[in-house]
């Protein structure tokens, strides 16, 4: 057991070895939290019924979360992004035009439109806005492929339904990947991330009712 | 609290279903069948199952380009190969009155040969398949829809979706397309689901969309309960057939009711949904628990368990349901007498009738022999009262007691004209006033028959 001065925590020694292999104290942590996050993707969606847009999307979500500055910045974009998404699909349907075209006409406004989004936070003297990276950003902009497929393919509702799920799953994520104590048992135990495989196995032959379809078969409960 | 979670265990969830039955009863060779179509219509067809017949196929963009658009016939539906949920399926009624290169789709909008391609485009791209990979579109003829189901349809074809599992069917389902689904037979998109009973192919209760529960076709007053689904044995011998042919061991089969060529597959799920037991409020994995273990060898054994664990209690259950209460085509019956006897008969269950009538002797039995005599006194025949008005027939009436009114009836035997008068009629414990007429039917098997206007508060069933 080592103790990390410029933290102020334990770590394992296994986190020290990789430090001074020159690996950075967050990349370590992010890393290790995927599992853990991951994990809990699966338990939303296999014992909650959350489903989100799969367990992709709303785990980079979560880390586009964490690298920027801030959840309100990075909540901002992703509604901002989803809106402008929703508004395009409007004003292209008229032109009737094939698929992919259509998605990259979505993501050039989306993109526009993002760099609108942070020039604005700039004049605001949001400087946290302007100064979130570009990869967190560019990570939600795809959110509008997988928001336009279900758009398509299940409708409005479903679309928006999916997409507010994936934003709640993965503001709960943020905020368990960003949890001092959570943080400080990884570094001190990087071990318990291999936890989540006997988790996931039990997820996986999990095959009773989801707390969602509790609700969806409600009827059929009073004549049971 | 117990009881909640024990009644849990009636319903198949997501997780069960996938674990327990997708995986292990559909194998991968299988469900890829189901997921492509023209395959799958390829197999069935060899297997002398009847599907809608396909009329071409476009697999490439080379294809489209050099498609002979007239080859296509007025009607017909275009269809993406490894589409789901109903997704990317036009549908043209007709051609556009002097025009050769524009349809008519059931909203009356118009679809041109460049709309045409269009969607085939979007096909062909991927766009409606499985998993956005490149498709095929093919065309096949249109069903027509039966008349029956005409109320009750919006812009669509209803189909049926049978749940097939160890050649037993478990569960059935009626979709009927909506104004909300955009003519579309898909619970998700706002379609009605009817739990049927398997016993008898009756309709049982209805949800919209995906959970409100009805008991009319919305805006109306068409009880969705009590529908007789046509052709009910045939469906179910197809289905189970076709999950023989298939090899999937959870099958969900769409089946459709062509006004010609009467039950068709339309297609084969890999990966039935839930909903259908909403539609029945009833629970899945308690009606799979019951056949898991049984060994059943033929197809028609398979549907005698079915019809006989899943169907049954229909008749209570429409009788609760609906309110009206259910009879055969040959009911007994009690009719009042005028001195407050009962007098107990045989009588035919007639709709084809439009008011009930009775045996003059019968009349006579239940005291109304004055009324008889009476009127036979007069000597009417119809050619000689067609020339008088109701005044003057009033007038000619007058003196017969308890006549309660005349009437002119054409049946078979020629047009005669008949008094009638006014009895109670107890049928399956109900006591109704009805107006009969008197006729001689001696010669006939049953002394009454019980026309449309007394049977209102009533359902049939031909097979009782």
């Amino acid at each position: 057991m080592y103790y990390l001065h410029s933290l102020g925590i334990f770590i394992s020694p296994s986190i020290h070895f990789f430090l001074q292999e020159g690996v950075p104290f967050d990349t370590i942590i992010l890393i290790l939290m995927l599992p853990i996050i991951a994990t809990l993707i699966a338990f939303f969606g296999q014992v909650l019924g959350i489903k989100a847009f799969g367990i992709y999307t709303p785990l980079i979500v979560t880390f586009a979360f964490l690298a920027t500055n801030g959840i309100k910045y990075g909540i901002t974009i992703f509604v901002s992004i989803i809106l402008i998404g929703m508004v395009m699909r409007f004003i292209l349907k008229p032109f009737r035009l094939l698929y992919l075209p259509r998605v990259a006409i979505m993501l050039t406004a989306v993109a526009i439109l993002t760099l609108g989004l942070l020039v604005f936070g700039g004049g605001l003297r949001r400087t946290g806005l302007a100064a979130v990276s570009i990869f967190p950003i560019l990570i939600m902009i795809t959110l509008v492929e997988k928001f336009v497929a279900v758009q398509i393919e299940k409708g409005n509702k479903a679309a928006l339904i999916l997409t507010l799920e994936t934003l709640f799953i993965s503001i709960i994520g943020f905020f368990i990947a960003s949890s001092e104590p959570l943080i400080k048992l990884i570094a001190l135990r990087p071990w318990v991330i291999l936890l989540t495989i006997p988790l996931n196995i039990l997820l996986g032959k999990w095959t009773g009712l989801r707390v969602s379809e509790y609700f969806r078969f409600r009827e059929i409960f009073k004549y049971l | 609290m117990l009881d909640f979670f024990k009644k849990s265990r009636q319903i198949l969830g997501m997780n069960s279903r996938n674990l327990e039955f997708i995986r292990p009863f559909n194998l991968k060779r299988a469900k890829r069948l189901a997921d492509d179509k023209l395959k799958s219509k390829k197999i069935l067809q060899k297997n002398n199952l009847s599907v809608p017949k396909l009329i071409t196929k476009i697999s490439s963009h080379k294809e489209l380009d050099n498609f002979d658009w007239q080859s296509l016939p007025n009607s017909f539906a275009l269809k993406p190969n490894r589409g789901f949920g109903g997704e990317g399926i036009l549908v043209v009624y007709g051609k556009k009155k002097g025009r050769d290169d524009t349809w008519v789709k059931a909203n009356r909008s118009l679809v041109t040969i460049e709309d045409l391609k269009i969607h085939i485009r979007n096909i062909l791209d991927g766009f409606f398949s499985l998993s956005g990979t490149p498709d095929i579109a093919f065309f096949e003829e249109r069903l027509q829809l039966l008349k029956l189901f005409k109320p009750y349809s919006y812009r669509g074809i209803p189909d049926i979706r049978v749940l097939v599992f160890n050649k037993v069917p478990i569960m059935a389902m009626l979709r009927l397309p909506t104004k909300s689904s955009n003519g579309k037979a898909n619970l998700q998109q706002g379609a009605i689901g009817l739990g049927i009973d398997m016993a008898t192919g009756t309709t049982t209760t209805a949800v919209l969309g995906k959970n409100k529960i009805i008991d009319y076709v919305p805006k109306t007053r068409m009880l969705l309960s009590g529908i007789k689904i046509p052709y009910w044995k045939d469906i179910l011998a197809l289905a189970i057939k076709s999950q023989d042919v298939s090899g999937l061991g959870f099958l969900g089969a769409d089946i459709a009711i062509d006004k010609v060529h009467g039950p068709v597959i339309i297609e084969l799920n890999a990966r039935p949904g839930l909903s259908i037991q909403i539609a029945n409020l009833a629970g899945l994995k308690g009606r799979l628990k019951k056949i898991s273990g049984l060994k059943i060898k033929t197809l028609a054994r398979g549907m005698r368990v079915g019809i006989d664990l899943f169907g049954g209690e229909i008749e209570e259950e429409l009788e609760e349901v609906s309110g009206k209460k259910v009879i055969g085509t040959i009911e007994k019956v009690k009719l009042i007498s005028k001195e407050k006897n009962e007098i107990e008969i045989s009588a035919k269950i007639d709709t084809g009738a439009g008011f009930s009538s009775i045996d003059t002797n019968l009349a006579k039995q239940l005291g109304f022999e004055k009324t008889v005599s009476e009127y036979e006194k007069l000597n009417i025949d119809y050619e000689k009262i067609k020339k008088l008005n109701s005044e003057e027939r009033k007038e000619l009436f007058k003196n017969i007691p308890d006549l309660a009114d005349t009437i002119i009836v054409h049946s078979s035997h020629g047009t005669t004209y008949r008094p009638m008068i006014k009895i109670y009629l107890i049928m399956d414990n109900t006591k109704i006033p009805v107006t009969v007429s008197i006729i001689d039917r001696s010669n006939l098997k049953m002394p009454m028959i019980i026309g449309k206007r007394n049977l209102q508060r009533f359902l049939i069933d031909v097979t009782k």
